[in-house]
C-alpha cells in the first residue's frame, strides 16, 4: 500500500478531469499529508488547475492533514470519503475550511455516485 | 389560539412575534434565534415539544429536495428528532411548490421575462425555483459551489446541477452544518475578500438565499431584481440604497418582515395537522398562499 503511488494516481485523475481543472484553475495551494502512524509526510500541490504530488515535508503548506496511513490511502483512492474519518475525529485538518471542503468536493467528483 | 415557534440558527437580532388570522384560525407566530448554537436549538425544541402546535426549523434545511431525491442534513435531523409530540418542519414542503409558482406568476405578470439572466446564489436548497427558471428558458447561473465552497465554478445547466447534487449531496449533508451555511453572527458579516462580483454584475435577477446574497453582494446592484425571502425592512432599505430595482419576497411580508418558508410551513401544519407527506398538502399550500398574500397586501 504505497501512499505516494496512490497520491500520484489521485493527481492524475484530477488532471484528466476537465471540470476539476476548471474548478481548480485559481486554486494555488500546497497540502501536506502526515501519516501519523508511520511518521511519513507527503504533499499535493495545486497550481493553475494542475495537481502534482510528492513525498517529504511541505514546510509552507497552507493545509495540513494528518491521519493514519490506511485512512489517507483509503481517502485518496476513493474507498472512503473524508467526511467519515473527519466526523469521527480520525482525520485532523489545519487550514482554511474552504480548502478542506474543496478537497472533499474533488474526491466526490472523482468517485461520487 | 394556535402557537407556532420558529427556532432559528440565525441571529437573535431578527427575533419577532406576530399574531395573524389564517384559514379561519388565529395563530401566534414567534421566531427565536439561537445565534448558531445547535445545542441551544436542540434544548429549545425539547422545551417547546408538546407545548406549541408546530415548530419551524429556521436557518437550516432538513431536506434538500432535488429531481425526485430527498437528502437529509444530519444536524437538522438531530434537531427535528428532539421533538416527539409537536411536528417540526423546515420549509422544504413549501419550497418545492410555492417557489415554483412564484417564478410562473412573475413571468406571467411580465415582472420578469426569459430574456433576463438569473444568478441563483444557491440552487440545491431551492431546486423548485431553479427548475422553474430553467424550464421557462431563463439563462441561470447556479452559484452553489461559488458561494458555499468558494470554488469559482458556475453551474449553468439543470442537468449539471442535478449531476453535481447527486455526487455531492449524499456526503455534504453529513458535514457539520456550520461548514455548509452561515449561521449566527456569520449571517451579519459581509465577506471581506469578495472575488465573485462578476456574477452579480452579469445577472438581471438575483435569486435565492438572502444570507448568501448579503454576504457576497457588491456595493452597487443597479437595476437588479432580487427574489428572496426572510428580509426585514432594514434589509430592503439597504438593497434599495444599492440601486436595486425591486425586491420580491417569495413569502408574504407581514408586520414588516417576510416570513421564512419554515414559518409558513409550520403555520400550515399547526392549522391543518398536515405536512408535506400528506395528501391534500399542495391544495392547502395553494389556498394559504392566496390568503397570506392578501393579508400581506392589506
Amino acid at each position: 500500500m504505497d501512499l505516494l503511488a496512490t497520491l500520484e494516481t489521485f493527481a492524475e485523475q484530477c488532471n484528466q478531469n476537465q471540470r476539476l481543472r476548471k474548478m481548480n484553475r485559481d486554486w494555488t495551494r500546497l497540502v501536506e499529508l502526515w501519516a501519523t502512524d508511520t511518521d511519513q509526510r507527503y504533499w499535493l500541490k495545486s497550481e493553475a488547475g494542475w495537481i502534482t504530488s510528492g513525498s517529504g515535508e511541505a514546510m509552507d503548506a497552507e493545509l495540513k492533514i494528518s491521519a493514519r496511513h490506511d485512512i489517507l490511502h483509503d481517502i485518496f483512492s476513493g474507498v472512503i470519503t473524508p467526511t467519515e474519518p473527519y466526523n469521527a475525529g480520525d482525520l485532523l485538518v489545519k487550514g482554511r475550511q474552504d480548502d478542506m471542503m474543496r478537497l472533499d468536493i474533488i474526491t466526490l467528483l472523482i468517485w461520487g455516485e | 389560539m394556535k402557537h407556532v415557534v420558529s427556532v432559528s440558527l440565525g441571529t437573535d437580532q431578527r427575533d419577532h412575534q406576530v399574531t395573524l388570522s389564517l384559514l379561519g384560525q388565529t395563530v401566534m407566530v414567534e421566531r427565536r434565534g439561537v445565534n448558531g448554537d445547535l445545542e441551544r436549538a436542540e434544548s429549545l425544541i425539547r422545551t417547546l415539544d408538546g407545548s406549541v402546535d408546530a415548530i419551524g426549523l429556521g436557518g437550516i434545511d432538513r431536506y434538500l429536495v432535488m429531481a425526485g431525491k430527498r437528502y437529509e442534513i444530519a444536524d437538522a435531523r438531530r434537531l427535528a428528532l428532539s421533538a416527539h409530540r409537536t411536528p417540526v418542519v423546515d420549509g422544504s414542503g413549501l419550497k418545492d411548490t410555492w417557489e415554483r409558482w412564484i417564478v410562473e406568476d412573475l413571468t406571467q405578470s411580465q415582472v420578469i421575462s426569459p430574456s433576463m439572466s438569473v444568478l441563483m446564489v444557491s440552487a440545491m436548497d431551492r431546486f423548485g425555483m431553479a427548475e422553474a427558471f430553467y424550464q421557462r428558458g431563463y439563462p441561470v447561473v447556479a452559484g452553489d459551489l461559488i458561494f458555499a465552497s468558494r470554488i469559482n465554478y458556475p453551474i449553468v445547466t439543470r442537468e449539471e446541477l442535478i449531476e453535481l447534487g447527486r455526487k455531492l449531496l449524499p456526503e455534504m449533508v453529513k458535514l457539520p452544518f456550520w461548514q455548509l451555511y452561515p449561521t449566527g453572527a456569520q449571517q451579519l458579516e459581509a465577506v471581506p475578500e469578495n472575488h465573485y462580483e462578476e456574477y452579480f454584475d452579469a445577472a438581471d435577477i438575483i435569486a435565492g438565499d438572502f444570507h448568501f446574497i448579503k454576504r457576497y453582494m457588491p456595493l452597487r446592484l443597479d437595476d437588479k431584481l432580487i427574489l428572496t425571502n426572510t428580509t426585514t425592512d432594514a434589509d430592503r432599505a439597504m438593497l434599495r440604497s444599492r440601486g436595486v430595482r425591486d425586491v420580491v419576497t417569495t413569502t408574504p411580508v407581514i408586520d414588516g418582515r417576510s416570513f421564512g418558508t419554515n414559518v409558513v410551513e409550520a403555520l400550515l401544519a399547526a392549522i391543518s395537522g398536515l405536512t408535506q407527506d400528506h395528501d391534500g398538502w399542495t391544495e392547502l399550500v395553494a389556498k394559504a398562499r392566496h390568503e397570506l398574500f392578501k393579508l400581506s397586501a392589506s
